[in-house]
Parts: structure tokens; C-alpha cells; sequence
């Protein structure tokens, strides 16, 4: 019967693993930013958080999604480039991005 | 959503990504190709759309706010790296069922046998390019691995491709790596499929079918490099069904397709290549993703003026949602094709009318109400937020003034902003008087075109390889 020695389908990964943001000791005094894709109820779903988040943490602040643009479609690119610009001059310290429907 | 994410993680900010339960496997694939396997995301219970808001508020309150603030407080997981082989290191040997099993069970094959890449088949292919086995296209998402010409040939191998489709295969892996084309968006849920168009005298040379059942499989160029598109896609850009592949349906690839050049020549059009900066003659390469398609039948009339209506209203009537890519999410990104047989080219060129002159007559009648228009976007789909209607579009600048010409809900708005949205290609049974149309996935698979480029000595390997 026939053999065959074969190599592997797959193309060499390009992105190297990348250490993700420190995390916070508390939401207390923060500021959240949201992200939206302007997709799946986010228009919703980001105030109950808001409202949530607000209540059980007094001091914290939010940065509304109107302030980036949409993270998907025509703005994407554009929106995702100028993000860490956007979080430095909001003073931005977490971020709640959505919706992934 | 999550390369909005993994970009603030990139600035230094912590993050918490909110995805629905269907689809938490996607993120977590996603994430490895970002780099960020530990990337953290909040649950959201069953599909937000389907919830009424109590229910909605509810579950976010429950699920969702917990995980968002563990995602922004807690420590995350330490992210591992894990090793892949190298290009030559042999990752198996066995029978042709043992490989076929080994592929099919690793998620590397389609479920049809693969033909097994051994170095040799894979060096054979390489043959037909002056390319560096390890060039590369750029990286696709959403593995972010390389498009190297070495793994076009491994998928081209497995496909059942000939060696000498390489420079086609490379062309549509270099339109997969233009970032206008939008390859991450390859697994969105409508489930679109891309149909690739053969144009120039290569199409001829490799034996595309560009007549009848031009879009069946059966012919073996155009049924295996579109298999391999599908296999690219799985095995380099990473799209899985059930995990980054999100498809609700999906359906098999699609053949490519070529353009029947000698009919366009009678007829005195160009090759629909030429939309795209070519020269005739140029061998090229088209990709584009479509939702759907389907046969408009029997077009009668010996004038372009008495089939411009029937070939318009199955334009107007296979677009649906699609529409969001006219206007919302991306404007002025949706490209319908409709595709025209020899027989029907011929009549219309006849009449002295252009390829231009058809889009435009197209484009004209291609209109559906208003209201239509607007629930497409809003409240049938909830994909454009806010409720707009196309006048508010029109006064935000976002659509042009043909989309508010009058107050009446009623009135028909075209199905796309231009005339030369529009893509015409003439293919199909000579002589007979069918046309096809196909909706487009906008932005999300946009049209892009890419020279064939051969090698050196073209000619006397093409000879050397029909003569095997």
C-alpha cells in the first residue's frame, strides 16, 4: 500500500503573544469607557451596566460610546487607530467593549 | 469587537468584552489570533434579540455585570504559547485513508479527501511561480498567520488543484490579504461565500469552464480552486465551523467562475476586469463575497429596453438586508452582480448599448420603497441603531439626495448609491436567455482584483505539464 509523508496545511502564526493591560484593584473612582460595534443591543445594554456599575461603585465614571464611533464597518479602522490617543486624553482606565452577537 | 479589545489591552487599558452565549467559542479563537488568548469576556445569556428588554436587563444584571467586573479587577490567566511545526517538518506518514483521517480529524480538510501534500507534489506546484516559497501575503485574521506561497501550494495540493493553477491560486490569496477585501469577516453569520472570476487568456489556457454550468461543479479548474479558497480559509485565516466560522447556514464554496472573453470580443465589451484597472487581455483575478444568488429566467425581448425591467426587478428582489451596506454599516460598500449569458450580451451590445449604459439602465430601475428600504435597516434587523429614516441619512450627508427626493414612504430608492456598483459579468450557457444575480456582503467582503502574474518560462511549462 502507499505511503505518503506529508507536511502540516497551516500558515506560521504572525502575532506573538501579547501581555494583557494590568487589571484594577477597584472600579471606585475609575473611569469606564464603552466600545461599541453599534450592533446587537449595545444602545441598551451599555446603560443598565452603567447604571449597575454606578451603584455599587459611587465614584465611577463613565465615557459614553458616542465618543469613539462605531468599531465595526466603515469606522473601524479609523476608530481602532485612534483609540489608545482617545484613552490618554479621556484619562480612560478600563474599557467595556460589546456586543459580540 | 474584540480587535477593538485586544487594542485597548495594546494601549495599556484592562478590558471586559461582552459576547452572546453562541458565541463565546468564536471569541475564544479570535483571541488566540490576537495574540491574546487570555483575553477576558463577559457572557451575555442567549441572543439579545430575541429578548424582551425585562429579560435582556435581567440577564445582563445576573451574568453579565459579574463577569465584567471580574474581567477589570481580577488577575487574568497566564496566556501559553504552543509551538506549530515548520513548513518542511513532516507531520505524518501513512495510507491515503490514514492521511485523510489525520486531516479530517485535525479540522484541516473539508470532509471530501484530500489529495495528501507530500514535498513533492507541493515543489511541483511551487514550479509555476519565480516567487519565494516563503513570501508572503501579509497576515489573515482571524489567526493572524502568514499567506505564505508555500502554504497556497500545500492547499492547493489538497484541493485537487493541477500545479500549474498556482499563479490563480496566488492572486486570490493576495485579494484574501487586501485589507479593502476585509478577510476577517469571512465567518459572520449571514454565512456569504466568495465567487472568484477568472479573467484574461489563462482562464482558457487552464481549462476554466465559462459557459454552460459555469457556476456547477464538474469542471475541474473552476471546482478545485474553489475548493481551495474554502480551504485557505480554514487552514490560514483560521475559519471553523462552530468556533470562528459562525455561518447560521452556510453552503458549500462556490467554483470560480471565468468570464467567456471570446463572446465579449464579438460583441465588442471589455472583460469586467477592466472595472478594476486591467488592461483586456490582462490575466486577473476578481474576489467577492456574496449572501445569495439566484436565476432570473427567461429573459425575453430583442431590445435592451424590453429586458432592462425583468433583469432590474431580480436585482432588486435578491437583496434584502444586504442593504445596510447601501446605507448604515458601511454606505456605498454593497456590489450586486448580475451575471448575463452570451445570448442576452449580445442583444443589449447590439444595440449599441455599453457595459456602462447597462448599469445605468439597471440602476435606474433596480428600486424598492422606501419604507422598505428603511425597515431593512431598522426595524426588521435592528442593524442600523437609531430608526433613521433615508431623509435623515440624506441631511447626515450618509446617503446621496436620490434617497430623498420626496416625503412619500412609498417612493422606489435604487438598491445601491451608483450606477457603477453594479458588476456585470457575461458568462453562462451561450445560448440561452438566463441571467443570474447574486447580493453582496458590502465591506465585509468587498470586490477586489489581482494580476496573475506567471512565471518565467510560462509557456513551455504549461506544455510540459498538459503532456503529463
Amino acid at each position: 500500500m502507499a505511503e505518503y509523508s506529508v507536511v502540516w496545511p497551516r500558515g506560521p502564526k504572525t502575532a506573538k503573544l501579547v501581555e494583557l493591560a494590568p487589571r484594577l484593584d477597584s472600579l471606585e473612582g475609575r473611569k469606564v469607557a464603552f466600545l461599541w460595534d453599534y450592533l446587537f443591543r449595545g444602545d441598551e445594554i451599555f446603560p443598565i451596566l452603567e447604571r449597575e456599575l454606578a451603584a455599587r461603585y459611587p465614584g465611577v465614571t463613565f465615557v459614553p460610546f458616542s465618543e469613539f464611533g462605531t468599531t465595526h464597518g466603515e469606522g473601524e479602522h479609523e476608530v481602532l487607530a485612534n483609540l489608545a490617543h482617545r484613552f490618554t486624553e479621556l484619562e480612560v482606565d478600563a474599557v467595556v467593549s460589546g456586543m459580540g452577537c | 469587537m474584540l480587535r477593538a479589545s485586544a487594542a485597548a489591552e495594546l494601549a495599556g487599558v484592562p478590558t471586559s468584552s461582552l459576547v452572546c452565549e453562541g458565541f463565546l467559542g468564536q471569541a475564544a479563537t479570535t483571541a488566540v489570533g490576537l495574540g491574546m488568548p487570555n483575553l477576558a469576556v463577559a457572557p451575555v445569556p442567549g441572543h439579545v434579540d430575541t429578548q424582551a428588554y425585562e429579560v435582556l436587563e435581567r440577564n445582563v444584571v445576573e451574568v453579565t455585570l459579574p463577569a465584567v467586573i471580574d474581567n477589570l479587577v481580577s488577575p487574568r490567566p497566564d496566556a501559553v504559547e504552543v509551538a506549530d511545526p515548520e513548513r518542511t517538518d513532516i507531520v505524518f506518514t501513512g495510507s491515503f485513508e490514514e492521511v485523510n483521517r489525520l486531516y479530517y480529524e485535525n479540522g484541516w480538510s473539508d470532509g471530501l479527501p484530500i489529495v495528501p501534500p507530500t514535498i513533492a507534489a507541493v515543489e511541483e506546484f511551487l514550479g509555476f511561480t519565480d516567487l519565494d516559497a516563503d513570501h508572503s501575503f501579509g497576515p489573515l485574521l482571524p489567526d493572524n498567520r502568514a499567506a505564505t506561497v508555500w502554504s497556497v501550494a500545500v492547499n492547493g495540493v489538497m484541493a485537487g488543484c493541477r500545479p500549474e493553477y498556482l499563479p490563480v491560486l496566488l492572486a486570490i490569496v493576495e485579494g484574501l490579504a487586501d485589507p479593502a477585501y476585509g478577510v476577517e469577516h469571512s465567518g459572520n453569520t449571514p454565512g456569504a461565500d466568495t465567487l472568484i472570476t477568472v479573467n484574461g487568456p489563462i482562464a482558457a489556457q487552464l481549462g476554466f469552464n465559462c459557459e454552460q454550468g459555469v457556476l456547477r461543479d464538474g469542471f475541474q479548474a473552476n471546482t478545485s480552486v474553489g475548493r481551495f479558497l474554502r480551504l485557505y480559509l480554514r487552514n490560514v485565516a483560521g475559519f471553523l465551523p462552530w468556533q470562528t466560522d459562525k455561518a447560521t447556514y452556510g453552503n458549500t464554496w462556490r467554483v470560480a467562475m471565468a468570464e467567456n472573453e471570446p463572446a465579449l470580443s464579438k460583441m465588442g465589451w471589455e472583460p469586467q476586469s477592466v472595472d478594476f484597472g486591467f488592461a483586456p487581455g490582462d490575466n486577473a483575478v476578481t474576489i467577492s463575497r456574496y449572501t445569495g444568488g439566484g436565476v432570473v429566467t427567461s429573459v425575453f425581448g430583442s431590445t435592451p429596453e424590453e429586458m432592462v425591467d425583468y433583469l432590474a426587478d431580480g436585482l432588486a428582489k435578491i437583496g434584502g438586508w444586504e442593504y445596510v451596506f447601501t446605507i448604515g454599516v458601511a454606505g456605498g460598500t454593497y456590489r450586486p452582480l448580475l451575471l448575463l449569458s452570451p445570448v442576452l450580451a449580445e442583444t443589449i451590445a447590439k444595440a449599441g448599448w455599453s457595459r456602462a449604459d447597462l448599469k445605468r439602465a439597471v440602476w435606474e430601475k433596480a428600486r424598492i420603497p422606501a419604507w422598505k428600504f428603511e425597515h431593512y435597516l431598522g426595524p426588521w434587523t435592528n442593524l442600523v441603531p437609531g430608526r433613521r429614516s433615508l431623509e435623515d441619512f440624506v441631511n447626515m450627508r450618509r446617503a446621496p439626495k436620490v434617497y430623498a427626493e420626496s416625503a412619500d414612504r412609498d417612493r422606489l430608492v435604487p438598491v445601491c448609491t451608483e450606477p457603477e456598483h453594479i458588476s456585470i459579468a457575461v458568462t453562462g450557457d451561450p445560448l440561452r436567455t438566463n441571467a443570474y444575480v447574486f447580493a453582496h456582503n458590502g465591506m465585509l467582503g468587498f470586490p477586489v482584483a489581482k494580476k496573475v502574474r506567471l512565471p518565467e518560462g510560462w509557456e513551455a511549462k504549461l506544455s510540459a505539464a498538459r503532456a503529463r
